[in-house]
């Protein structure tokens, strides 16, 4: 029964603090700025604490909530003028090794490239695991949007990547993938 | 899934959170709940001031409105008023004008 469920706030954290910062970080391109919506997304899931009725129930309400915090603090960034994937290297000194493979980190910085919301759904696909269904409901948003930017998303990062990793274009890798 | 998306999948896998979050979030938790209720009472003073403001002004337009409203009225049967006095003296001088023609 779902009331039998007892929501541990310290618990919450402790199992989902990555997922939520590596949300924000995808999202933003930004350190700082990810930790600080991280604080903000548990803060706000300790008010609501009350109103949680399982442990998916808080994975769903985190994403959700890590998701709209990260395109709301990149509205106001955006108003303000800056651009957020510039940080992520140059305040921040992430590095390459950092991020995994060449490959890896690469990857992540044409995904900043990509619109907002094709973004989105392929973080959550591909970082999450989640269907395209999951994350329409994650997202608020219609399953065949949803099912757009992933293909579009998929695509361009595909032909991104062939036009910037020369290695893998030179191996013709990917060629004819899509 | 081609090669492409299961380098993807590896690409994307969490980062871990950096050390030291939990427990500045948990401090964060500590420091922040009175203020969270004290800013809530705040809010809700302001709204329910600014609800009564509102409503104060809503109601003092009305009234305004419905005095202009009863002033015009009064305005029109003062001009009715002296137009019918003035038809009623100008019927009164022809009536006599007529009878002393007829005499």
């Amino acid at each position: 029964m779902a009331h039998d469920w007892q929501a541990d706030f310290e618990q919450l954290v402790d199992q989902h603090q990555s997922m939520v910062f590596s949300l924000a970080l995808r999202m933003t391109g930004d350190r700082g700025l990810a930790e600080e919506i991280a604080q903000d997304v548990f803060l706000e899931l300790d008010r609501n604490l009350g109103r949680i009725e399982n442990a998916d129930h808080a994975c769903f309400w985190l994403r959700r909530v890590a998701m709209n915090r990260s395109t709301d603090a990149m509205r106001r960034r955006r108003v303000r003028g800056m651009d957020l994937w510039v940080e992520m290297e140059d305040v921040h000194g992430v590095t390459t090794e950092d991020r995994g493979t060449p490959l890896g980190a690469r990857l992540e910085q044409l995904l900043a490239t990509l619109s907002e919301p094709q973004r989105a759904a392929l973080i959550l696909r591909y970082q999450e695991d989640l269907t395209p269904e999951e994350i329409a409901d994650t997202l608020d948003a219609p399953l065949s949007t949803v099912k757009s930017h992933l293909q579009r998303g998929l695509k361009l990062l595909r032909a991104k990547a062939q036009s910037h990793l020369k290695e893998y274009v030179r191996d013709n890798k990917y060629a004819g993938g899509a | 899934m081609d090669e492409f998306e299961s380098e993807m999948r590896q690409a994307f896998e969490r980062r871990p959170a950096p050390p030291g979050l939990k427990r500045r979030l948990m401090e964060k938790r500590r420091t922040r709940k009175p203020y969270d209720s004290f800013f809530t009472w705040q809010r809700l003073a302001a709204s329910l001031a600014l609800t009564a403001i509102l409503a104060g002004g809503l109601q003092w337009r009305n009234v305004e409105e419905r005095r202009k409203e009863e002033e015009a009225r009064e305005q029109v049967m003062t001009a009715l008023r002296i137009t019918s006095h003035a038809l009623n003296q100008m019927n009164a001088r022809l009536a006599a004008r007529r009878r002393g023609s007829q005499d």
